[in-house]
């Protein structure tokens, strides 16, 4: 497996809305209302979207993103990624109070996928990705990478 | 509102290991022609076999691969298979997919020929749900595969993202 950078993504998450026990796990939305993007083929910024998250009985947190991304020429890109987290339950307790903590001391890892009608950009609706997150205070930063 | 340069907030490098090569046998393919969202077929898989670093066995008869070929020419992949491990275990195995080459190759595929894996890009993103102690690692992390289409199915090299 070899990879390159596509981009850095940072989002802003709003307080988040706990929905509590559901059938699944434990439910609680992510709204992300802003964020910025950056790498060698685009820019831009978060229109907005969330991030639906599941925790599961074996205390793996599932992920489950959809944000729309506009490219700084005014491209739209749809973005949705499925994803893990997990790691000792003190880096968890920590994430949870707002802490910032060493990145490899938890995994969160993802699998975004793109789509969008602009030419420019059709390569993001041909490709395969893989990204390491970063749970920062006010949302998340990751690193978003091509498989090639 | 941190940086991109801020290099301590920055996430773990990406890397990854081998996890396991699943080569999939197939039987005929199912064509359900023209729909709204492009052209479906479905590749029900007779058998296969698996082994990796950790873990090793057979793909039991069943399951399937969803087959879109999209508007853009990309073919989208969607299977769904049960692996058994030499001690018995089974894995609930899934990945969707993208594969696309140029059209030489993709004739190459119609006619049921070998065609070098550097011509085409054919990349998965597996999952993997097990309820078996010793593999529960699989229901933990996340993954990619580097496929290879062979005349009679296909082999997939699944690398662990670390």
């Amino acid at each position: 497996m070899t990879s390159r950078l596509l981009m850095m993504l940072q989002v802003v998450v709003s307080p988040p809305q706990k929905l509590g026990a559901v059938p699944h796990g434990t439910r609680v939305i992510a709204p992300i209302m802003s964020g910025t993007f950056e790498g060698p083929r685009l820019r831009g910024k978060v229109l907005g979207g969330g991030d639906w998250t599941l925790s599961r009985s074996d205390a793996v947190l599932e992920l489950d993103l959809r944000i729309t991304l506009e490219t700084d020429d005014g491209a739209l890109i749809s973005m949705t990624s499925f994803g893990l987290r997990h790691g000792p339950p003190e880096v968890l307790a920590a994430l949870t109070r707002g802490e910032s903590v060493d990145p490899s001391s938890y995994y969160f890892r993802t699998a975004p996928r793109f789509e969008t009608s602009a030419a420019k950009y059709a390569f993001l609706n041909r490709l395969v990705a893989i990204a390491s997150g970063n749970r920062l205070p006010t949302g998340p930063i990751y690193t978003i990478n091509e498989i090639l | 509102m941190p940086t991109f340069e801020d290099e301590g907030k920055r996430p773990a490098e990406i890397t990854s290991r081998p996890l396991l090569t699943v080569k999939i046998i197939a039987a005929p393919l199912q064509k359900f022609g023209a729909i709204p969202y492009g052209v479906r077929s479905f590749v029900p898989v007779a058998g296969g076999d698996f082994e990796g670093p950790r873990l090793r066995g057979k793909v039991l008869p069943g399951g399937g691969d969803w087959l879109l070929l999209r508007s853009d020419g990309v073919l989208e992949l969607d299977l769904r298979i049960t692996l058994e491990t030499d001690d018995h275990a089974l894995i609930y195995m899934t990945f969707q997919g993208l594969r696309h080459g140029p059209p030489d190759v993709i004739t190459a595929f119609s006619r049921g020929e070998v065609v070098d894996p550097a011509r085409y890009y054919f990349r998965t993103v597996p999952r993997f749900e097990t309820s078996a102690e010793a593999y529960a690692f699989l229901n933990r992390i996340v993954a990619i595969g580097v496929g290879e289409t062979r005349p009679d199915g296909a082999v997939h090299r699944i690398d662990e993202i670390l």
